[in-house]
């Protein structure tokens, strides 16, 4: 049986753990491809018009398997982490596939909260793991092994690789000066939609951190210094990440990616950018959304590096025009 | 034999040239309007350069060449750049080496404005407009036009305003419905001007400018510093005067040559072309790769009928010249 998993959304944040769930089971496991301009163009002309760019390449990606697979795993994300909700686009996103595209191979909507007790959360991944087997201790087994691999693949993230790395690095052993990318992780992970933000800044010497990279106690532990109550579950990630960031001081800048129209990332990034400047660490924004044409993120983000290393030739006292 | 430096910014409204000495004075500059055509600007640019340096006389060579704005890398390819820098750094370098200790560079050009704040001569804050145009040259260009005043001299007539009317400043859209609206009740022209630009002046303020720690001096550039409305607007805003350079509609051009003067010197050596390419034939043709689904828009640049660069593609895959292109 083959499984299809739209490489959008939070595929960039758990696809590991699915991928592994059902390959334990004996599916086969079938990814969209790289977000690319097809993709791109069907998910804008097939989605409501209102809906940010992220929700779009989520249906082109889902259009992108059609054909391909037996079943698509489309599952409703209720929420990841208790006493915070998440963006209620993940609640509704089997709705917006089921109105909005025809023809697609069957869904797998199992409704996921992970901030569910562990024998709620257990009927929740029978549910799914039927629609491969009725064998409910090989489904609760291997979900068990998914959870483990699942747990080694963050461990990976914390040393310095990003979730679209291939080999293993380790940046905290490096020299480069450091820029710290902000954002959802379907923003700073898909490399068509950021215009290649991670690979433009690495060819350009410096290592990239992201938020995944800190651990999400540590994150939760930080976002308490916060003194208002933080409602979303990416504000909390994102606002204690800062706040480590500003403590620690190990970045010389930072880049917050957003899309257009996020109302999440319309409030965070004010936040985040009132911290980060306090400190006096660099700082930039970039809106995002169905651009192609690089010229203007290029210039943003060529002025913004040399801005960075203008401040350090002058800290250093050398030539002002580096 | 006395060297000068080329500086080249091809925007998107205009095309700008100027040559600078090593002492940074200005030789010679020239403002053109790109007219959608970059390489049509850049050679006519070329050839007033070449017929200044004949002027001259053979005392006089050019010894570096630095290209800037959104078309930088087409021009620093048709010349041979020295430099090929974006406009914010180029527009940084200008203005803190003509104006010393400039904290704010308040840029307005044809399609981007932009905000820059300097720390002992380095920047320490920038901002573009994002997703907006409202409050660019084009704006005012199409209002000027519409209005059937010269560009010229639009920013005039809002000093001869008497009374306050209220422009939405948002949006393009929304401020020219508005201004209609205010037109269609008898207001003056001059008082439907100088609304707006205050309301240009407002929506980049709030917009653009919003928590930046504005201080002066402060120095306004770029096309739009031409309208002494708009400065004038800027500067009730604000309370604090402006300052407009002599050379304020070219700061990105000089800046690109400041910036060739120093890899000049630093390296000894340029990579510079001639002004002879001003009477080079480029074509540019494009194609779509077919090769996957990005379907890049591959662009060939080609010098008297050859193939000599080709970009586009985010794989690389045509970046060699040898590959021929597919025949369309």
């Amino acid at each position: 049986m083959k499984i299809g998993i739209p490489r959008a959304l939070l595929f960039y944040e758990y696809s590991p753990l699915w991928i592994a769930f059902f390959s334990n089971l004996g599916a086969e496991v079938v990814l969209s491809e790289q977000t690319n301009k097809r993709v791109l163009h069907q998910g804008t002309q097939t989605t409501v018009d209102d809906a940010c760019i992220p929700v779009k390449l989520y249906h082109g990606h889902v259009l992108n398997l059609k054909d391909k697979v037996d079943y698509i795993f489309v599952p409703r994300i209720m929420g990841v982490s208790k006493g915070d909700f998440i963006c209620p686009k993940f609640c509704g996103i089997p709705e917006m596939i089921k109105n909005s595209l025809t023809d697609i191979p069957k869904m797998i909507n199992t409704t996921i909260d992970f901030t569910k007790t562990d024998k709620h959360f257990n009927d929740t991944i029978i549910e799914i793991g039927k629609y491969i087997t009725k064998d409910e201790n090989k489904i609760l087994s291997s979900y068990d092994s998914a959870l483990s691999e699942f747990n080694l693949y963050k461990d990976k993230l914390k040393q310095g690789q990003l979730p679209t790395d291939t080999n293993n690095i380790n940046i905290f052993e490096s020299n480069n000066r450091k820029i710290m990318l902000m954002g959802h992780p379907y923003n700073i992970y898909d490399n068509f939609i950021n215009m290649n933000v991670i690979k433009k800044l690495r060819d350009d010497q410096y290592d990239v951190i992201t938020p995944e990279m800190i651990d999400d106690n540590i994150t939760s532990e930080y976002a308490l210094q916060y003194d208002g109550k933080i409602f979303w579950n990416f504000a909390r990630k994102l606002i204690g990440s800062c706040l480590y960031e500003v403590e620690k001081k190990q970045i010389d800048g930072m880049i917050y990616i957003c899309s257009f129209g996020c109302g999440i990332d319309s409030i965070v990034s004010e936040i985040v950018e009132r911290r980060i400047r306090k400190a006096n660490i660099p700082f930039m924004l970039i809106t995002i959304d169905e651009h192609s044409g690089e010229a203007g993120f290029n210039t943003r983000l060529e002025a913004f590096t040399d801005m960075i290393k203008w401040r350090h030739n002058l800290e250093n006292n050398l030539s002002t025009h580096g | 034999m006395e060297k000068l430096y080329l500086g080249i910014d091809v925007g998107s409204v205009s095309t700008n040239v100027v040559i600078i000495d090593g002492n940074n004075n200005i030789i010679d500059k020239l403002y053109i309007r790109t007219m959608g055509n970059p390489i049509n600007a850049l050679k006519e640019g070329l050839k007033h350069a070449k017929v200044k340096m004949s002027e001259l006389g053979s005392d006089f060579m050019i010894s570096g060449v630095g290209t800037t704005g959104s078309g930088r890398q087409l021009a620093g390819f048709m010349v041979g750049a020295d430099v090929i820098k974006n406009e914010i750094t180029a527009h940084a370098i200008a203005a803190s080496t003509f104006i010393p200790n400039v904290n704010t560079i308040l840029e307005i050009g044809g399609q981007d404005s932009k905000i820059i704040i300097l720390k002992n001569n380095v920047i320490s804050d920038f901002a573009m407009n994002t997703v907006c145009a409202a409050g660019t040259g084009s704006f005012l260009d199409r209002q000027a036009a519409r209005l059937g005043i010269p560009i010229e001299e639009f920013g005039a007539h809002a000093l001869n305003s008497t009374t306050d009317v209220r422009i939405a400043g948002r949006c393009a859209v929304f401020a020219e419905s508005d201004m209609i609206h205010k037109q269609q009740l008898g207001y003056s022209k001059e008082d439907i001007i100088n609304g707006l630009c205050e309301a240009l002046v407002r929506n980049y303020l709030n917009n653009l400018a919003k928590g930046k720690d504005i201080k002066g001096p402060i120095v306004f550039q770029g096309g739009v510093a031409a309208n002494i409305g708009i400065k004038k607007a800027f500067e009730k805003a604000l309370g604090l005067e402006i300052y407009v350079p002599t050379h304020y509609d070219v700061m990105g051009a000089i800046g690109s040559a400041l910036l060739a003067k120093q890899e000049v010197i630093q390296k000894q050596k340029t990579k510079f072309l001639g002004l002879e390419m001003a009477d080079v034939d480029f074509k540019v043709k494009g194609f779509e790769c077919s090769h996957c689904p990005n379907v890049c828009e591959v662009i060939g640049i080609y010098k008297d009928e050859n193939l000599s660069a080709r970009w586009g593609d985010k794989c690389g895959r045509w970046t060699n010249i040898n590959i021929p292109s597919p025949t369309v």
